[in-house]
């Protein structure tokens, strides 16, 4: 290998006519990895972590406050006595059953934006049912307001997943259009048939005591909601990894058209999907329902939709990530709150701090598919 | 007496089918752009509501409403900025790209808005003042169509200016075919020695533009103040309408203008006292998106390559 | 940067000096992927005015040698010359503005646009204007000057395979080229078109015009080129002039061994009807009719051949007898029972296997493990399933018994298939799909991109299918494997068959003739 050193070649454009070097030891690259290592993953995990940290604290420091303050304030109220414990659990309980049910639409690679309409949907189903069967006894009450939740889910579910499986529709446009509407037929609902005669607030009046959820523990609002969360994250497991919808769920996800070419209806699985998340979210909506508030507002919901997606895609779409993304978030939330008390920094951080480390996460994820190698010289 | 008022609701109704139709052709015909290199941008909803808040903030702080603007397109170029890194650079998922931007730039104006105003309830909130319709001169005396047509907000003359601009840019210039090229087939441009990524940050960030500038639009001339929720799902409305116009500029600006005269009887329903619960109302563009998108089967021009992340070294086929 | 502009047989410079120095010199070239060193300390060097071709079977290592050349790879190691002067390729950009230009194998045009819009998209560089008249003045001398006939504003979706090739090479010779490298040209054309192409090759190269010619078909290689370098697993194996070798010297120097190139076909009576097609009518993705009017039968024990250039009505077809899309018209039956509108899990129930033509996007999920994909479509059956629930046990072990049975190179079942190569990928499909025994199998380009030796094995496969008494179909471009292996060939052009013929008795050129569509004999 030599080089000439000759002058520009004749009519040439200006290409680039350098000398290219093959160093005895030679170069760094980066190439796409075949497959990237679980160790890899948990690297980039923690790497994205670490990222958001930073940047939230420097957003905490935009509010003109001390950082170690506002965090070691945070940590104390999420962690810090049985109580702040508790109140965390009672967060994260409704971030559990979104996360989840993002987690099976998004595993189908059909895009729930809709978990929020469908958290609505369960809670006001589970509300016209609880007013119906006044009277009943918990036994018969609680399981079927339950159940009207997640029907009244699935319901908001099986449209969207109807409109695309029919006619293409995209189901992320549907849900978030849904979820304004289904805000809207609230508002009207409880404006006017379903509210409070006696009231100045939009909300309905409190519901019988046969169908609150029942609580777990004394001085705290954690309720038979979370260990019912817990046994959800359990099914959606097993749904996905040990049923033969749940591969075919996941093949769908990776691959639709071989799945339809081996015979799986991507029709009927995308509304099955859909109707399962719906379902979940809706859980989650009479879960706050009749464990927390009593009655239905507008309020009941804080974005625990949206959140779920966030959780979903923190929790690498899995359920033990989700449960242990959600709990993360509950604690941020429970933290942000004793935050604000104390320093003033609005609890909105929170929403910002979401979304910093999923879009943390989302670049390390990227990241870790590449890596760095020395290619080897002459061979 | 019937006469004027009938007439009074008429011009108002198509002069705010006009004004409502603004920031969501703006959005629309901006990811247009974005689309035609084949990228989705997912995350205008976000990037509209930060340019609303960013316009008012600067808007507040400087007393300048242009200035405002200003701010609004450039935090709209910041996120538009980060979606082609992610989309073009990384080749991430676009959806979940789009997704999680959304999500970050909606908490992040949420909580700016919180810092920066405190204790505000809509009711408190400091008012910036907001732009008034400019009257075009001579053309804004026409009887009718003067009030309808020629007295808008500056913003809006932009927007449907923007409508023939950006369709002769696409369909008839030398960049325009490249751009459109990418969203058909990348490969087929980056085998000719053209820089495919490059043409597609500068689609994806003026898309974003485009939304900020939207943006700043609600919350300085049309609501002239800012709420959290003041972009109500116009992002979104105005992917869907990309989508019913088949990408063509024609057809997205009459699904714009057929939405805002839909959300715009709504106010004028309400006006003459109409009784019907106004949610419903509220609801109606809500659920004319969703039939939009059912009704209209034909996506025959959708970019081929629209939301495929494109690698060089990947073989073809 | 402009592109210097160039002459107007849109050829760059002359031979000047003609023999003296090569155009290109490639020197000791290495390129290493993560799974593969696919090219190994390659040298060799392509003369002006020269057709040099580049030999060796699927997995050898020219594709990536061609992509090293246009720019599209880096090489990690080693040196390559262009008119004397070492150059460094980082982009198609540099490769175009040296004058090397590039045919690929599979095409980068743009479906919706017109020929003129492809050929023109990055060859203006100043200015808002498209300057349509002018390029279409030159392209339009450049058609004439080789005789191709051309409309430039014709889509290229309404193109046929051969027109669009014309495409691609008009795409180079516009910006003016001194070295023109094809990849695999040939792969979709049918004979006479390839006669057409060499004719235009020929007179390109005595206009001073290099080629670098990629290509496995060895008859091709005697027929064009000058000179020919074969490369077998990525390392050079000999660099000869084409007169001075011979096509079984070239076999064997591309495959290291002796290879039979002729396989004997034992004569067998076909039993009864297995398939039965007639009149079948299908659209396609855009809803334009893709079939029109398809009869035939398939019997036991046969192989029934389809010969076609692709995009007359293949995959349509595939798609119908597979369940993958509806038939507007006509009847399809299995065994005497109807199946036209039967789902594709039904029709895979009562026997028919496939295996489709894009084994990554429509025959697997990659990123599932290997015993998941191949239980894919069965996965409801048991032993895979205990009702709703997959049965793990019954999964893992059927995995086992196909790795042994298909020798598929892979660690175990839990291995992601995202890793695997093509040949190892096929035998999943192939064990997948066998493994009940099917009566009917229905195969499309079963061996494209293979090596060697994975596409013996397949063929093999495929035979003792046949000697088993099912019936196959064999859809394939490749027509030395529908020679050596089909009973009978059916050709397709347009959407109908236009002859079927006797694989023992009919020529190449009669088969030629059809896929071309100059000659029905049905």
């Amino acid at each position: 290998m030599t080089t000439t050193g000759q002058g520009m070649p004749r009519g040439a454009g200006a290409g680039q006519l350098t000398q290219a070097k093959a160093s005895a030891r030679g170069r760094w690259r980066i190439q796409a990895r075949m497959q990237p290592s679980a160790a890899w993953r948990s690297v980039s995990i923690l790497a994205a972590l670490l990222g958001a940290f930073v940047l939230s604290a420097l957003l905490i420091a935009s509010a003109h406050v001390n950082v170690g303050t506002a965090l070691g304030v945070m940590v104390q109220g999420a962690f810090g006595s049985r109580g702040a414990v508790i109140e965390t659990l009672v967060q994260a309980t409704p971030f559990i059953l979104t996360g989840l049910a993002v987690t099976v639409a998004f595993r189908g690679r059909i895009f729930n934006i809709g978990a929020e309409g469908q958290f609505f949907a369960g809670a006001m189903a589970a509300y016209w049912l609880a007013t119906v069967l006044r009277g009943a006894p918990q036994a018969v009450m609680l399981p079927a307001v339950l159940l009207a939740g997640c029907a009244g889910g699935a319901l908001w579910g099986f449209i969207p997943g109807v409109l695309k499986a029919r006619y293409g529709a995209s189901e992320i446009i549907v849900t978030v259009m849904l979820n304004f509407v289904i805000a809207l037929v609230l508002s009207f609902l409880l404006a006017n048939p379903w509210r409070e005669p006696t009231s100045y607030f939009y909300q309905t009046a409190l519901m019988p005591d046969a169908s609150y959820l029942p609580r777990l523990v004394s001085g705290g609002r954690l309720h038979l909601g979370f260990p019912l969360a817990l046994v959800v994250a359990a099914l959606v497991w097993v749904l996905l990894w040990k049923t033969t919808l749940g591969y075919e769920i996941r093949a769908m996800g990776i691959n639709s058209l071989a799945a339809r070419y081996k015979g799986i209806s991507v029709a009927t699985t995308t509304i099955l999907v859909l109707v399962i998340s719906g379902a979940i979210a809706g859980l989650a909506g009479v879960g706050e329902l009749t464990g927390i508030h009593h009655r239905l507002r507008l309020d009941i919901s804080v974005g625990y939709g949206f959140a779920g997606i966030i959780i979903a895609l923190l929790g690498q779409l899995h359920p033990v990530g989700v449960v242990l993304a959600a709990i993360f978030l509950g604690a941020l939330l429970n933290g942000a709150s004793a935050m604000q008390i104390v320093t003033g920094v609005p609890v909105a951080l929170v929403n910002a701090i979401q979304g910093i480390t999923l879009l943390c996460l989302l670049i390390a994820d990227v990241l870790a598919r590449y890596e760095i190698r020395r290619t080897a010289g002459n061979d | 007496m019937t006469d004027v008022l009938q007439a009074t609701f008429i011009v108002g109704l198509f002069a705010g089918m006009i004004r409502i139709a603004t920031p969501i052709l703006l959005a629309a015909m901006g990811e247009l752009v974005a689309e035609s290199a084949g990228i989705l941008n997912l995350s205008i909803e976000g990037t509209m509501l930060m340019g609303a808040f960013s316009g008012f903030l600067v808007a507040h702080i400087t007393g300048s409403l242009w200035l405002g603007v200003v701010a609004a397109i450039a935090s709209g170029a910041l996120i538009g900025l980060l979606m082609a890194f992610l989309s073009a650079t990384l080749r991430a998922d676009q959806t979940v790209s789009g997704l999680a931007l959304n999500i970050v730039a909606s908490g992040l104006a949420f909580y700016l808005f919180r810092l920066a105003f405190k204790n505000a309830g809509s009711q408190n909130l400091p008012s910036v003042g907001a732009f008034s319709t400019v009257e075009i001169p001579l053309l804004g005396q026409i009887p009718f169509l003067g009030e309808v047509l020629f007295t808008q907000h500056a913003l809006t003359y932009l927007a449907f200016l923007l409508v023939p601009l950006i369709s002769l840019f696409l369909f008839r210039t030398r960049p325009g075919l490249e751009l459109r090229s990418i969203g058909e087939n990348p490969r087929a441009v980056d085998m000719r020695g053209l820089n495919v990524v490059r043409r597609q940050y500068l689609a994806v960030i003026f898309g974003a533009m485009m939304a900020g500038l939207a943006g700043s639009f609600l919350s300085l001339a049309s609501a002239g103040l800012f709420v959290p929720d003041i972009a109500g799902g116009r992002g979104w409305i105005a992917l869907a309408i990309v989508i019913f116009g088949n990408w063509l500029p024609a057809r997205i600006l009459f699904g714009a203008l057929f939405f805002g005269l839909i959300d715009s009887s709504q106010l004028a329903l309400q006006a003459v006292g109409l009784h019907l619960p106004y949610q419903l109302l509220l609801a109606l563009p809500y659920l004319l998106t969703i039939a939009a998108l059912v009704v209209n089967r034909s996506r025959s021009r959708s970019p081929l390559a629209l939301g495929r992340p494109y690698n060089r070294a990947e073989r073809g086929a | 940067m402009s592109v210097d502009s160039p002459s107007q047989s849109g050829l760059g410079s002359p031979a000047g000096n003609p023999g003296d120095e090569p155009l290109l010199q490639v020197e000791h070239v290495s390129k290493r992927f993560p799974q593969i060193l696919a090219n190994d300390d390659i040298s060799f060097s392509v003369a002006r005015g020269e057709i040099h071709c580049l030999l060796g079977e699927n997995g050898a290592g020219k594709s990536t040698l061609a992509e090293v050349l246009y720019g599209v790879q880096r090489p990690d190691s080693g040196t390559i010359l262009f008119r004397g002067l070492p150059v460094t390729l980082s982009s198609p950009r540099d490769a175009i503005q040296l004058g090397i230009g590039m045919v690929h194998q599979h095409f980068v045009l743009v479906p919706p646009f017109t020929v003129l819009e492809n050929v023109i998209i990055g060859t203006q560089h100043q200015g808002l204007r498209l300057d349509r008249r002018q390029a279409a003045e030159r392209l339009g001398g450049l058609c004439t000057n080789y005789g191709v006939n051309l409309d430039l504003d014709a889509q290229i979706w309404h193109l046929c395979v051969g027109e669009q090739q014309w495409v691609e090479i008009l795409k180079a010779v516009y910006v003016g080229v001194e070295l023109l490298i094809l990849d695999e040209p040939t792969a979709s054309l049918t004979p006479q078109e390839v006669d057409k192409l060499f004719a235009i090759m020929r007179k390109m190269r005595d206009d001073g015009l290099s080629m670098l010619f990629i290509t496995h078909k060895l008859n091709e290689v005697l027929e064009v080129s000058d000179r020919v370098t074969v490369l077998r697993k990525g390392k050079l194996v000999h660099s000869v002039a084409t007169r001075d070798t011979s096509q079984r010297e070239l076999a064997r120097m591309m495959v290291g061994r002796e290879v039979d190139l002729n396989s004997v076909r034992e004569p067998r009576t076909p039993g009864l009807p297995v398939l039965e097609v007639d009149g079948l009518r299908v659209r396609d993705d855009r809803n334009l009719e893709a079939l029109r009017g398809v009869s035939f039968t398939l019997r036991q024990g046969e192989i029934l051949g389809v010969a076609g250039v692709s995009g007359n009505g293949q995959r349509e077809l595939f798609d119908a007898l597979t369940g993958a899309r509806k038939p507007f018209a006509g009847l399809v039956r299995l065994a005497g029972r109807e199946i036209t509108h039967s789902t594709a899990a039904q029709i895979a129930d009562l026997g028919v296997a496939s295996v489709p033509e894009d084994r990554v996007h429509q025959g697997l999920v990659m990123e599932f493990r290997v015993d998941e994909n191949l239980i894919l479509g069965k996965q409801r059956l048991s032993p895979f399933a205990n009702g709703a629930f997959l049965n793990q046990r019954g999964i893992a072990a059927f995995a086992e018994d196909m790795i042994r049975e298909y020798e598929i190179a892979t660690p175990s079942g839990g291995q992601v298939t995202r890793v695997l190569s093509g040949g190892n990928l096929q035998k999943v499909i192939l064990a997948r799909e066998l493994a009940r025994e099917p009566q009917c199998l229905i195969v499309s380009q079963p061996t494209r991109g293979l090596d060697v030796g994975a596409m013996e094995y397949v063929r093999r496969r495929l035979v003792a299918e046949r000697d088993r008494g099912a019936g196959v179909l064999l859809i394939s471009e490749d027509l030395d494997e529908l020679f050596s292996l089909a009973t009978r060939i059916a050709v397709m052009f347009r959407g109908q068959i236009v002859g079927m013929l006797d694989a023992e008795t009919a020529s190449r050129e009669q088969v030629g003739l059809l896929m071309a569509g100059c000659e029905s004999t049905v």
